[in-house]
């Protein structure tokens, strides 16, 4: 086959996925930035109206609220679930019996369709007959309070309870995590072991210094990419287990926000400039990472 | 007695992988182990190490019983085939990776590894990446490292496997000199028989996890102690004879072999046919309808379809059982 023929064959094949590419994710993108620009209620046409949208959201206090809950949410969760995910990989890299199924386990729940998931943990977090709480609760003294003394978490019901349910519901969903840092393990040259084995190293000082810096690039990639998903993935878990509250406004995320004024309010060009502010602010976060994960590796030579 | 191998067995999964070695390394010795691939030449040098753990026999380094001591208290060195070299780290950091990792002092590290960096001709490269570097250069690095730590014994594990056939003859001749001028004692593994031959102060050929033959390389190759050792070294292989064939005396019971440079073509002997010439640059090796190949220098080939006299003397003929293969 000639080269033009051959080029002109790969791209009837891209073709497909590249038209819907195009016409369900970047065309829409690109109707944001104009959208966010205007007041849009579906029923009305558009009005352009400027900066305005902007100007409001940064004087609106729940849209500060929702920014802030986002940032933090991602602040915890991320390094939480990169801990995980690496933790479980290097546990369960060796073949071994059992690892099957355990590799298995950790990453299954990723697969479950994010409704199904967020009710599961409905239940699961029940203050009353949630498997957690009766957990918490065995052998406690009251009714209400758990074997050390304290109360039991009001999971859905109390701010920052509610705040670390939903951190809790994300440290399960780390397979592609997982999955992507088990296979990098698995292909390090086992010569690099078998090296520091003949030094005197320590397994903290095997960590530090090979498994560590040879998964460095890879953890990058899945720290900026776990970043921008955890910015986003909040929204089925804030509109399934709590709707955003307990008031006020404890587990409205940017996400939410988003959906609530286009969806309920109608309010689509101030929805589409707080999608926009979110994406400069994700842009930032993971640019900001790239920087200090860049210094640091230059110090580690 | 640098290195002392005795009985050791290794099996994997009821897997014989090295039977009832034994192998002593002199002080300041080098010693290559050949075999072909899977024959328990790696493991052996992994048990050295340390790195695999011995069912049975023991390992002695420098007259200290090291059968059960962890790989990093045996002081030994290894230099990998695909050079283990951290991609992270610079020439440099790679080279003092062992004397950091055991907390030696910064300016002691330094001078440690730009002395192995000379000693092994890295020194310009320091500042680089394993990735800016040749295989040549990277095993330079990786053979650097090896000897910044001074270890009691150096273990070599085909680190020439990797490179092209030219940069393999010149690492060859510095694995050679190196040896030479720091005195160590060195075990080196391959599957080559020709680094065998040349490297080795002494060669020791390993098949099926058995040790068949320990000896210098004029030994092993002019006096094989049975028909595998007599047809693993050389190039091309060992011509063996059968029964019929009008080239040896025929005895019942006995295999009988000649080097390719044994076999003399001229003007007495059995006359043959060439069915085939192979020139391999100053050699040419001639395919007879006897079955055997003959080694002559390409100037004095026949043509393929001439009509040969094929003489070999008895003296040049290797005898073995036919039975135990062993050489009567």
């Amino acid at each position: 086959m000639t080269g033009a023929a051959e080029r002109r064959q790969v791209l009837l094949m891209l073709a497909p996925y590249v038209l819907g590419l195009a016409l369900l994710v970047a065309l829409p993108a690109l109707v944001t930035f104009g959208l966010a620009l205007t007041e849009y209620d579906l029923l009305r046409p558009p009005r352009f109206i400027g900066l305005d949208n902007f100007r409001e959201l940064f004087r609106d206090d729940i849209f500060a609220i929702a920014v802030r809950n986002s940032l933090l949410f991602a602040a915890i969760a991320v390094p939480l679930r990169l801990g995980a995910a690496l933790g479980l990989a290097l546990l369960l890299h060796r073949r071994a019996r059992g690892a099957g199924t355990a590799r298995a386990s950790v990453a299954l729940p990723t697969v479950i369709p994010e409704v199904a998931y967020g009710l599961l943990w409905l239940w699961l977090f029940n203050p009353l007959y949630g498997p957690i709480n009766l957990l918490l609760l065995w052998q406690g003294d009251s009714e209400t309070t758990t074997a050390w003394g304290t109360q039991a978490p009001q999971w859905l019901t109390h701010p920052n309870d509610a705040r670390a349910a939903i951190i809790i519901m994300s440290l399960f969903t780390i397979g592609e995590g997982f999955v992507i840092l088990l296979v990098t393990r698995q292909g390090l040259p086992t010569e690099l072991y078998d090296l520091v084995a003949l030094e005197d190293a320590t397994p903290w000082g095997i960590f530090r210094r090979v498994t560590l810096p040879l998964l460095a690039p890879v953890m990058l990639l899945l720290l900026a990419r776990d970043t921008i998903f955890s910015l986003q993935a909040t929204f089925v878990p804030a509109l399934v287990l709590t709707d955003g509250g307990p008031p006020p406004y404890a587990t409205t995320y940017v996400p939410l926000f988003v959906y609530s004024n286009a969806f309920e309010y109608l309010r689509y060009g101030y929805a589409a400039a707080a999608t926009l502010l979110m994406f400069a602010a994700t842009g930032l976060v993971v640019w900001l990472q790239w920087r200090i994960v860049r210094r640091w590796r230059r110090g580690l030579g | 007695m640098s290195v002392a191998v005795r009985q050791v067995r290794k099996e994997y999964d009821g897997v014989v992988a090295l039977d009832s070695v034994d192998l002593e390394v002199a002080e300041g010795e080098l010693l290559v182990v050949v075999g072909p691939s899977g024959c328990g030449k790696s493991t052996l040098l992994r048990c050295i190490a340390g790195l695999e753990t011995v069912d049975a026999g023991s390992i002695w380094i420098k007259e200290r019983e090291v059968t059960t001591v962890r790989p990093a208290a045996r002081n030994v060195s290894m230099v990998f085939q695909s050079y283990a070299l951290f991609p992270h780290l610079t020439v440099e950091d790679n080279i003092g990776f062992g004397l950091v990792v055991r907390e030696e002092s910064k300016r002691q590290v330094k001078e440690k590894v730009a002395r192995a960096a000379a000693v092994t001709g890295v020194d310009r490269l320091l500042g680089r990446k394993p990735f800016q570097l040749s295989g040549g250069e990277r095993q330079r690095v990786a053979l650097a490292r090896a000897l910044v730590r001074d270890p009691d014994v150096f273990l070599l594990d085909e680190p020439l496997s990797n490179l092209d056939a030219g940069l393999r003859v010149q690492m060859r001749a510095e694995i050679r000199a190196l040896h030479r001028s720091l005195g160590a004692t060195m075990i080196h593994v391959t599957h080559d028989q020709v680094e065998a031959l040349t490297l080795g102060d002494r060669i020791a050929v390993l098949d099926a996890g058995r040790v068949r033959q320990v000896g210098t390389p004029v030994e092993v190759y002019g006096r094989p102690c049975d028909l595998f050792v007599a047809r693993f070294l050389g190039s091309p292989p060992l011509n063996v004879l059968h029964g019929d064939s009008p080239l040896a005396q025929a005895r019942p019971g006995v295999i009988a072999g000649v080097r390719p440079e044994h076999v003399r073509l001229g003007g007495e002997g059995v006359a043959a046919r060439v069915e085939l010439v192979e020139v391999a640059g100053s050699d040419a090796y001639v395919h007879l309808d006897l079955g055997v190949v003959a080694r002559v220098p390409t100037e004095e080939r026949p043509a393929e379809g001439a009509h040969v006299r094929v003489l070999v003397r008895d003296a040049d003929v290797h005898r073995f059982d036919a039975e135990s293969e062993r050489r009567l």
